[in-house]
């Protein structure tokens, strides 16, 4: 690697202090573990992600070919002060969400990638970067746009978000923001989490990121039952 | 009248069928049960379609003629049958009325509905529509609403509490699982839907009392059976279950007209009128399908169908009675809340898992030695329900 | 100020509301034309979070409330915490959106 052809290429970071992980009990009774991950785990997250780029259901190939080349990117040092969030449940992927500050008063979100379906895992991934961006960062807002009708039912519905003049930076349609004031407003109903996270439960996180077989991870996205006549 | 044999049932798993059209949803479901009565190739006599709302869904409207056509059962009478979410009660009874009368004598009812070809609140206000347009629809009103208004006042009324709502859905939920045809399969517990201290925003509020696990799920789907004379049922050489009673009664269209609010007269007065067709009573009854469109209503209806004296039904619920392998089984296939319900399909579904539980073929959740079952298809708001009973013979 | 009309059949005196041909009770055919009275009290409500497509708003109360005059009507119940049997007031305003079109409607505060 040319070191100093390098240094040109990489873009500067911004100090951004941790994300302090969370449980959140499921319906179902299961325990959700959101955690912030670092860079060295993509290649493992992308054996999840990769599946879903030929699921035509939900959009999920668009978010997931965006998803991986953001974690690429991130991985390989050419994205800009991205972040990423995952769900385990018994140390199993289950989610993954990210987002890109822009500046120290607005951030842009970008994914969220659901693997198990029904139980809201998606909405606490999302809930939970938004945490992350206002409380945690101090940001005044986080941008945000929709590519599936699930996620405008989800986003734009759920939280009232507020319309924004521009542009999103996944060049979309036109942005939604999430403001302080919404996201408090919108907290107590929303946003699920207990800290700290009981060690037993943290250590079975840690140990492993476990990925589903591909399979698996289509019959969950998909539903086991497909369509009915070719 | 002569009497109706049941000789095939058949339905698709209902879930969100984005790649599916309703009338092909419909016509699968109808094959389906045809082939279970091995008809082969003798004509169908006439088709009934339950269907609630095609031409606000899915922007189609006659729909059976179009079911004839896919399933080439030209030249078939064929009728699309509107009554809400009763409408597939409502096209079994005209299904049994055209054999038993002798206008004909194997007759299809497909139930069938895709609802999630639009986003949520857009089926919310589909399925509102059926409400009264100037004293209700105006405001806002959802059936949620309505439901919750009913709730309110009935667990006021009789103590039921959400703890009681709750194990409704929990075991709706879990019956659910044992049905490879229900839309959610999913076990729930009473600490992450109720107890726990954040339980709100995994089950958040849809109507106040009423959360998200307390509603059905918006499904497509679609469930069929094929109706016939006993003597034909014979030659078919099927187990014979048939239809001993069918009741239907109306109430007021709004709910704050009625002098009682908790008080679901259609759905006493349709009871009745079933077991009295059947001259049977509630307690010969082994297994029941109702209309748990919202858990108070599994409630509620238990009481008002005659199972359970009012104000008893959650208690027999908390005592494990309307379990699998309780005294009276109650929506051993998870019912709406579980099996999903596509509006259309509902009533029609109800039926094919009688009939199922009734030959002793429910795998999973059979409940044992069933032969009198019961099912209730609760229209409007309680405006117009349909009861059925069915009896398998010996 | 409300600006329903309900029905007082001539021959019973049932009290109906919306309209109906026939009597509910009775099933004769003349009524007398009446206004609800101003004030009314909750019969039972509901919060509604998820509104029809179209709404811009969650948590809105409807309540059933029955006035003094015996009328009982739904409507939009503008009360902070609301309470069955709370006295309420009725008024009359904008309650939904349909198309561009604004829809009046029943709205009821405390009294
Ligand atoms: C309760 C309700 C508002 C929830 O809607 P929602 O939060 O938008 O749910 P979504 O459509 O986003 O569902 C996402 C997932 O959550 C789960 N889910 C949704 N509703 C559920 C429910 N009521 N119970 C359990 N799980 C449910 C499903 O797994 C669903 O996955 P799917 O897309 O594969 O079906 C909606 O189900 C509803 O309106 N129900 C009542 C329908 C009705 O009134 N019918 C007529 C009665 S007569
Ligand atoms: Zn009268």
């Amino acid at each position: 690697m040319d070191i100093e052809v390098e240094a040109y290429l990489r873009p500067p970071e911004m100090y951004m202090p941790p994300y302090p992980a969370k449980v959140i009990t499921l319906a179902t009774g299961g325990k959700l573990v959101i955690r912030q991950v670092t860079r060295d785990v993509v290649p493992t997250l992308l054996q999840a992600v990769k599946p879903t780029l030929e699921v035509e259901r939900d959009y999920y190939d668009i978010v997931g070919a965006r998803l991986y080349a953001e974690l690429l990117g991130w991985y390989r040092y050419r994205v800009r002060d991205e972040f990423c969030l995952v769900g385990q449940i018994e140390g199993l992927l289950v989610g993954i969400v990210n987002t890109r500050s822009f500046s120290p008063e607005v951030d842009i979100s970008l994914h969220t990638l659901a693997i198990e379906r029904g139980l809201r895992i998606g909405a606490h991934l999302f809930a939970a970067k938004m945490e992350y961006s206002i409380e945690y960062l101090g940001r005044k807002e986080v941008l945000i746009t929709a590519e599936s009708p699930i996620g405008f039912r989800r986003w734009m519905i759920e939280y009232g978000l507020e319309k924004r003049d521009g542009q999103h930076e996944l060049g979309g349609a036109t942005p939604f923001a999430l403001t302080r004031d919404l996201y408090f407003r919108n907290k107590d109903r929303l946003v699920a989490g207990e800290r700290p996270v009981p060690a037993d439960l943290m250590e079975v996180a840690e140990r492993e990121i476990i990925i589903a077989s591909e399979d698996d991870i289509l019959e969950k996205i998909l539903g086991a039952k497909r369509r009915l006549v070719q | 009248m002569r009497p109706v044999v049941v000789a095939g049932a058949g339905m698709i798993p209902f879930e969100r069928r984005d790649e599916d059209s309703l009338v092909g949803m419909m016509a699968v479901a109808g094959l389906n049960a045809m082939d279970d009565a091995g008809l082969g190739d003798r004509a169908v006599d006439a088709v009934y379609v339950g269907n609630m709302a095609s031409g606000l869904f899915n922007h189609q409207v006659s729909v059976a003629s179009a079911l004839v056509d896919r399933l080439s059962l030209m030249p078939a009478a064929a009728d699309r049958i509107e009554n809400g979410p009763a409408s597939g009660g409502s096209a079994i009874k005209n299904g049994f009325l055209a054999v038993a009368s002798g206008y004909a004598d194997i007759v299809l009812v497909v139930g069938g509905e895709k609802m999630r070809e639009v986003i949520g609140p857009k089926a919310t206000d589909i399925v509102a529509a059926m409400t009264h347009p100037s004293a209700e629809y105006i405001y806002g009103v959802t059936l949620p609403a309505l439901a919750g208004l009913f709730t309110r006042l009935y667990m006021e009324k009789y103590g039921v509490t959400r703890e009681h709502l709750t194990m409704v859905a929990i075991k709706n939920q879990e019956n659910g699982l044992l049905n490879p045809y229900a839309h959610i399969r999913m076990k729930i517990t009473m600490e992450g839907v109720l107890t726990h201290p954040q339980a709100h925003i995994n089950s958040p509020i849809v109507a106040d009392p009423l959360h998200l696990y307390d509603c059905c799920p918006v499904s497509d789907g679609a469930a069929a059976v094929l109706l016939t004379t006993e003597e034909i049922a014979k030659e078919l050489n099927k187990p014979i279950v048939t239809i001993d009673g069918v009741g239907q009664a109306t109430d007021t269209h709004t709910l704050q007209e009625r002098s009682d609010p908790t008080d679901l007269k259609a759905v006493t007065v349709a009871s009745e009128r079933a077991f009295s067709m059947a001259g049977l009573k509630p307690k010969d009854v082994d297994v029941a399908e109702l209309h748990d469109a919202f858990t108070i209503l599994e409630i509620a209806e238990s009481e008002h169908a005659g199972f359970f004296p009012k104000g008893e039904g959650a208690k027999a619920l908390e005592a494990g009675e309307t379990r699998i392998g309780g005294k009276l089984p109650i929506n051993p296939s998870g019912g709406l809340k579980a099996r999903g319900h596509p509006v259309g399909a509902t009533g029609v579904a109800q039926a094919v898992e009688l009939v199922w539980q009734l030959r002793g073929e429910a795998g999973d959740r059979q409940v044992k030695k069933a032969t009198t079952g019961f099912s209730l298809n609760f229209g409007g708001f309680g405006n117009n329900v349909l009861a059925f009973v069915l009896r398998r013979k010996s | 100020m409300s600006n329903i009309t309900a029905y007082k059949c001539k021959s019973c005196g049932l009290v109906m509301y919306p309209h109906h041909f026939r009597c509910l009770q009775c099933h004769k055919r003349e009524f007398e034309e009446i206004t609800p009275s101003e004030k009314g009290k909750l019969l039972t409500f509901t919060i509604v979070e998820q509104l029809p497509w179209g709404f811009d708003e969650r948590g809105r109360v409807l309540g059933v409330v029955e006035f003094d005059n015996g009328v009982k009507a739904l409507g939009v119940i503008l009360a902070e915490s609301p309470k069955i049997g709370m006295k309420l007031k009725a008024g009359w305003d904008s309650v939904r959106m349909i198309g561009d079109q604004k829809v009046y409607g029943l709205t009821f505060e405390p009294a």
